[in-house]
């Protein structure tokens, strides 16, 4: 059963920018639901019209079974959101900003007393309650901010680029928290990101967002198999570009090549790497390096937001 | 991660919506802890009225040789730069939410959003009724005379609450339209000062030059003074002033329509503009 629906659904802000050009989604219960694509795809207006904080322009969008323009009260609260930004009062205690939010999702107070305490312990916090905010490192804001998101048992938790700004170090360990989260199965999570490394490992599908649109969306495997089983990485000391198209009038690289900075990427499908890399020698462009390696999704990814759109 | 498993087997909370009430509560304690730990918001805007009250007013009886009813006259003016003054303070906080991104969570919560504009407004009308009652003990204590009876004090309580909603709500609706706090303060001053000049705050409007007196007639300052005047004062030449009849309570009943009227439509216009501006 979809708890996220949406059709036709569209955002143009004033000036006739359109973020969103029409998307078609249903995330499905329990599912981790990965939005990605570059600054500008229209991932978080997205966002913003599912969590009603935005106005679709055009189209409709269901959350757990609540129209998002029609019933937004019963929208919002069947959801809670981590947003990018830190999203706290900063001179209130931790405890303080989880027991606002319960009170405002109209959680029961002992429940969520007890939501708080389980929480808390879970995502290494609890020590930490009765201190403000403002005191926090940003591992442990965004801990706190998922707490808080979790207090009211929303059916869709909302993550918004959730590791942005972190250190490596917390932000691994925040990745095995959202994991446990989409491991657990009841909670549907949308989550945002650029890190592909994420969308990878929490992702069960994933829609790729370019100029307002999804341009892929499957499972992290089944986007990868669109680029075959071996592809070739070859970094020129020039322009690889120009590599790119000798490639294609050569017949070896495909529309589905790519080139991003001095390197080209070919999925090679049937053909050979030798004659890649022999008929970019033959071009006269100085090869730098060569690599083949089966694809990942950071090559979904390029492929499908390296183009501009045609008018 | 337990505890998020948990979150599966347990039941869903209660109803979203939980009345009215109860997140009006919880938004108007927010935001009286919030105001509570920047005791400068309570402070600041009580220093000049209280300036004005005690030292100018009795500077000027002094110089001008009035009577100890200027003084009176005076103390009850300086309410009419105080209730702006404190009520577009509070108005700040709306932008410092809204730059600190503690708006976006309250944006996110299942209630109508009208009740972050109502949960504020509960706390700036708190905080100008403490500090009015501030005002007025400062001035009883500086021997200024009073003579309330039980209904001035009823006209009195009615036209300041009224004047106090609709002051916020100019705040309410500047804090949703400027992007920085800068151009608010900025903008602070024509609101909450000018139409103290020219609402009979230090003198009867009928000194003002004639244009200027049918000026005054329209702000709702103006009949808000003359009624706290009558509530407090006993004295009506506001009010007459105003609208040159001779049965005070008419005179006081219309004025306080006025300021009601004004107050029912800037509320109504703090609450659509706060909602379009939080919701693109």
């Amino acid at each position: 059963m979809a708890v996220i629906e949406a059709r036709g659904l569209t955002k143009t802000y004033a000036g006739n920018v359109e973020a969103v050009k029409g998307i078609d989604l249903d995330v499905e219960s329990g599912e981790v639901f990965g939005l990605l694509g570059p600054n500008g795809a229209g991932k978080s207006t997205t966002i913003g019209m599912l969590t009603t904080t935005l106005e679709p322009t055009s189209g409709t969008a269901l959350l757990a079974g609540h129209d998002v323009a029609k019933e937004p009260l019963s929208a919002r609260g069947a959801s809670s959101v981590v947003f990018q930004d830190a999203v706290v009062d900063r001179s209130f205690t931790g405890r303080r900003n989880l027991d606002v939010h319960a009170r405002l999702w109209g959680v029961e107070p002992a429940r969520a007393e007890k939501r708080t305490a389980e929480l808390t312990a879970a995502l290494g916090i609890a020590d930490l309650l009765d201190r403000p905010v403002g005191t926090y490192s940003g591992g442990q804001r965004r801990r706190l901010e998922i707490a808080r998101a979790l207090v009211s048992d929303p059916r869709v938790l909302f993550l918004d680029e959730p590791t942005v700004g972190l250190d490596p170090r917390i932000r691994h360990e925040l990745l095995d928290v959202i994991e446990q989260l989409g491991a657990d199965g009841e909670i549907t999570i949308l989550l945002t990101t650029h890190y592909l490394d994420e969308a990878e490992r929490l992702c069960d599908r994933i829609a790729v967002m370019h100029e307002g649109r999804i341009v892929a969306l499957g499972t992290p495997t089944e986007l990868r198999a669109g680029l075959g089983e071996e592809l070739l990485e070859i970094r020129v000391d020039g322009d690889a570009q120009a590599a790119l198209d000798v490639l294609r009038d050569d017949g070896i690289a495909g529309d589905d090549a790519f080139s991003v900075g001095s390197t080209v990427t070919v999925p090679l499908h049937d053909e050979s790497s030798a004659d890649a890399v022999a008929a970019v020698q033959q071009a006269g462009l100085p090869i730098n390096a060569v690599l083949a390696r089966p694809p990942t999704l950071d090559d979904v990814y390029l492929r499908l937001t390296n183009r501009k759109e045609t008018p | 991660m337990s505890a998020a498993a948990s979150a599966a087997t347990l039941p869903r909370p209660r109803s979203p919506i939980g009345g009215t009430l109860s997140p009006l509560a919880t938004l108007a304690r927010r935001r009286l802890a919030l105001t509570a730990r920047t005791p400068r918001e309570l402070v600041v805007p009580l220093l000049t009225p209280v300036l004005f009250a005690l030292v100018i007013a009795p500077a000027l009886k002094k110089a001008l040789h009035t009577s100890a009813s200027y003084e009176s006259f005076v103390a009850v003016g300086t309410l009419g730069l105080l209730i702006p003054l404190n009520t577009m303070f509070s108005g700040l906080s709306v932008i410092v939410d809204r730059e600190s991104g503690a708006q976006r969570e309250l944006l996110a919560a299942p209630i109508k959003r009208s009740l972050l504009v109502f949960g504020n407004l509960a706390i700036a009308l708190a905080t100008t009724a403490l500090q009015v009652g501030v005002l007025i003990s400062f001035a009883v204590a500086r021997r200024i005379h009073f003579h309330p009876t039980v209904s001035g004090v009823l006209w009195f309580t009615a036209v300041a609450l009224l004047f106090a909603v609709a002051m916020y709500a100019v705040a309410e609706t500047l804090a949703a339209r400027v992007p920085r706090s800068e151009e608010y303060i900025a903008r602070l001053p024509a609101i909450a000062i000018v139409p103290w000049f020219l609402a009979g705050s230090l003198f009867p409007i009928s000194a003002l030059p004639l244009v200027m007196s049918y000026v005054s007639r329209v702000l709702p300052l103006t009949h808000a003074l003359a009624l706290m005047r009558y509530g407090l004062l006993g004295d009506s030449s506001g009010l007459h002033a105003i609208w040159k009849l001779s049965d005070p309570t008419a005179m006081a009943a219309m004025s306080l329509g006025v300021v009601a009227i004004f107050a029912t439509v800037l509320t109504t216009v703090a609450v659509r503009t706060f909602t379009r501006a939080a919701v693109r």
